[in-house]
């Protein structure tokens, strides 16, 4: 074990001699002050909830699971909105259009309707495209669920209720309690008093963001949870983490062609530690350097994030593991590659070249699967699916790993609305054992054959 | 138990052989030389007892393990020729880690390191990084590294190669006292006064056969010549000695001296009665012996220099006393 910590340190020293470590971490650190320049102003109540409840008419089925969402014609409006305890209490009005039919009043209505559905199993009708055609627009599904007039007369009170409740937390994040008020209030019009808990420092409160200090204003009256996830996805996780990738490549890709130089190798040969542990030890060292160089950046980040906004979502520190995993995947061939040629240069540009290669693996096989699914029975070649799911399935899943951490982080900022919205359109989580497994399989046998290699190799 | 012992090792790099079944014994608290030309197997012997190198057959022990056996080197240091040191570390840092490595306690090391780096001198520097240290100093770091876990086994491949005359005498000095202390020390070294001044035996490698070993006297003594004086004014009996077979010779230089020289079979003893009984006065009487570099040269004079055929070695024979050895 001290071994091991000897060679850990040996590799910090190593990483941390050249100048590239610490632009990197300049870098890092300039985001990080940058994330505690932003300044969240929570909207005032009165105008929060004005804000959010008119997303109500946006209706998930399966009480509020779907991923199929659809559409009602009811306005809500909240009004007097006091403190209450951690958080507030109103009065949510609603008001539903009423059904055509010879007799008024008993044929239902929309808000009917649309509780009616919210509790049903979803009914796929279609797709909508969401930011816009071309890149970056995704498809998403919408339903247009009916529901009888049978069905909406049996809808109770409570059903109400809970109805309401959820699209808070489906739509806010916030928890509720509520209780149908019938007193002067006839249907078509509805009418809920509403006591939510978590006050303003919920995913879907509007808050105005401010950059340096309140010096610029990046955007007014936007979910907290819809800034974060921009934040903490797009810009630290997806760029932030390529460039953390993309740096780690490079600098560990001397560490072992340095051990192997004639001269060098020697004098580690000859103390009394097996080759694989020397190499295995030197690859964890590899590992450590990226998995400090993304707990510096992610963790600076999500912390600056928390004490200026108030909201801790611990979920967005997945990103360091699944960030080091993902590096391991490319070290380990990194590895392989500086044991065979004893080459930076080439374990750096064939290291590179790989992790191109499943970028772009995961690309098409992502792209052939939403193919697939919108026209299952086109005729295709026989050879380009078994090809392209083969390939995939047998390759390190640093796509999917990526995916994991988007999922991971939505979940922990974005409203179960948006996140259906953002991330979840792109279809159903890859298993985690296969994402692991076969990538571990493959860190497996890299090293196995880098240690075979070393082993056998005269010095 | 010997502290090195091979028997028959052998071995090949592809169609060229390197070692040619060689046999040695090194005993405990000797200081032993390893000579050869460049390309002669020298380091290749070195780099198979330390496991480096595999052998391709016989057998090759270390301190009675299995040479290349983990607890083998954990009681050897070792400083190879050409070695590199990561620039990134000082002195002091790198000696923190192999001390590690060998499994040396911290407050060992604590207390070590600036020990052994006084002892080679470089103290001073302990805390730089080695990127700017001269090639002087990172022998010796080198040579601080072999020493720091109080090994059994010092195996030491150029320890003096960029070294300056005084700091060779130190190290002289220091291998002495190593030896005094009971450590044995494996010397591989071009420079073949400093082996005859601290050695206790040597082994001669050619082309990767052990061509000659004993003690440096064995190495040296010049069999069969000897250099003889007599009392002033009296005359050598150069011509009684033709009668009996001896040739004789003057001593270039020494007119006073004369060298005898013995052919098989023959012995100095009549040489000297005849000398006695033509009541001449014996004065002078000399063995005469060579330095280690004739007799290295005589060993190996006229044969071609081995090939580097090393992983990565230059396939070129090279003169003697530079570069890179097998």
């Amino acid at each position: 074990m001290r071994q091991f910590g000897a060679i850990l340190k040996d590799s910090f020293r190593e990483a941390v001699d050249g100048f590239v470590i610490y632009l990197m971490l300049g870098l890092s650190a300039v985001v990080v002050l940058i994330v505690g320049s932003l300044s969240f102003t929570p909207a005032p109540p009165p105008e929060a909830f004005a804000k959010i409840v008119p997303g109500f008419s946006a209706v998930f089925p399966e009480k509020g699971r779907s991923r199929v969402f659809t559409g009602s014609a009811d306005q809500y409006r909240a009004t007097d909105v006091q403190p209450a305890g951690g958080g507030y209490a109103l009065r949510l009005g609603v008001t539903a259009q009423p059904n055509a039919g010879p007799l008024p009043g008993d044929n239902g209505d929309s808000f009917r309707q649309a509780v009616a559905a919210w509790a049903k199993p979803a009914e796929k009708a279609g797709e909508v495209e969401v930011g816009g055609k071309g890149k970056g627009g995704r498809k998403v599904d919408f339903g247009v669920q009916s529901a009888s007039v049978e069905e909406q007369r049996a809808v109770t009170d409570a059903r109400m209720a809970e109805f309401i409740a959820s699209q808070f937390a489906v739509q806010a994040g916030m928890d509720a309690t509520v209780t149908r008020v019938t007193t002067n209030v006839a249907e078509p019009e509805y009418a809920f008093d509403v006591t939510t808990t978590g006050g303003s420092s919920v995913k879907g409160w509007p808050h105005t963001t401010k950059i340096f200090f309140g010096a610029t204003t990046l955007n007014d009256e936007t979910p907290l949870g819809g800034v974060l996830w921009l934040i903490e996805d797009v810009i630290v996780s997806r760029f932030g983490g390529t460039l953390v990738l993309l740096v780690g490549m490079i600098i560990t890709a001397f560490f072992i062609p340095n051990m192997l130089r004639k001269g060098s190798v020697d004098l580690l040969i000859s103390k009394p530690i097996g080759r694989t542990q020397l190499l295995v030890y030197k690859y964890v060292g590899g590992l450590t350097f990226v998995f400090l160089l993304s707990a510096f950046t992610v963790g600076g980040i999500w912390l600056a994030l928390a004490v200026r906004s108030g909201y801790w979502n611990p979920d967005f520190l997945w990103a360091i593991p699944i960030l080091t995993f993902t590096f391991a995947v490319l070290y380990a061939m990194s590895t392989l590659v500086a044991v065979v040629t004893r080459s930076a240069v080439a374990a750096m540009l064939l290291t590179v070249g790989f992790a191109f290669f499943l970028f772009v693996v995961g690309q098409i096989k992502s792209g052939y699967d939403d193919v697939r699914a919108e026209r299952p029975d086109a005729e295709r070649s026989a050879w380009v699916g078994p090809v392209i799911d083969t390939t995939h399935d047998v390759l390190p899943r640093t796509r999917e790993l990526d995916v994991l951490t988007r999922r991971l982080i939505s979940e922990g900022t974005l409203t179960p609305a948006m996140q259906r919205l953002a991330v979840q359109a792109a279809g159903p989580p890859a298993p985690l054992l296969a994402t692991f497994g076969v990538s571990l399989a493959h860190i497996a046998l890299m090293l196995a054959a880098a240690c075979w290699w070393f082993g056998r190799r005269d010095n | 138990m010997s502290v090195i012992a091979t028997h028959e090792l052998r071995k090949s790099y592809g169609r060229i052989e390197a070692l040619k079944g060689v046999s040695l014994r090194v005993e405990k608290g000797q200081i032993y030389g390893l000579l050869g030309q460049n390309g002669a197997g020298k380091t290749t012997l070195i780099k198979i007892l330390l496991g480096i190198v595999s052998k391709t057959e016989g057998d090759a022990a270390l301190l009675g393990h299995p040479a290349g056996d983990a607890a083998a080197r954990r009681r050897v240091g070792y400083l190879p020729e050409d070695h590199q040191f990561p620039g990134y570390h000082t002195g002091h840092s790198l000696m923190d880690f192999y001390g590690t490595l060998y499994g040396v306690p911290a407050a060992d090391r604590r207390r070590k390191i600036p020990e052994t780096l006084e002892l080679v001198g470089i103290a001073g520097r302990m805390h730089s990084k080695i990127r700017t240290y001269s090639k002087g100093m990172k022998q010796r770091l080198g040579i601080a590294q072999a020493l720091l876990h109080d090994p059994d086994l010092i195996v030491l491949d150029e320890p003096t190669d960029g070294v300056d005359p005084l700091g060779r005498r130190e190290i002289r000095e220091l291998m002495t006292r190593l030896k005094a202390k009971g450590h044995t020390i494996f010397l591989n070294s071009h420079l073949l006064g400093e082996v005859e001044l601290i050695c206790d035996r040597v082994a001669i490698l050619q082309q990767g056969r052990l061509v000659r070993e004993g003690t440096i006297a064995d190495l040296t003594r010049q069999k069969g010549r000897y250099e003889i004086g007599l009392a002033a004014g009296e005359a050598f009996p150069a011509a009684a000695l033709a009668k009996l077979g001896y040739a004789v010779h003057a001593v270039p230089d020494h007119p006073d001296l004369s060298e005898v020289t013995l052919a098989d079979g023959q012995t100095i003893d009549p040489v000297l009665k005849l000398v006695a009984e033509s009541g001449l006065r014996l004065r002078h009487l000399l063995e005469r012996k060579q330095s280690l570099e004739d007799a290295f040269l005589a060993t190996v004079e006229g044969a071609e220099p081995g090939v580097d055929a090393r992983p990565g070695g230059r396939r070129a024979p090279r003169p003697v006393g530079g570069g890179d050895d097998r």
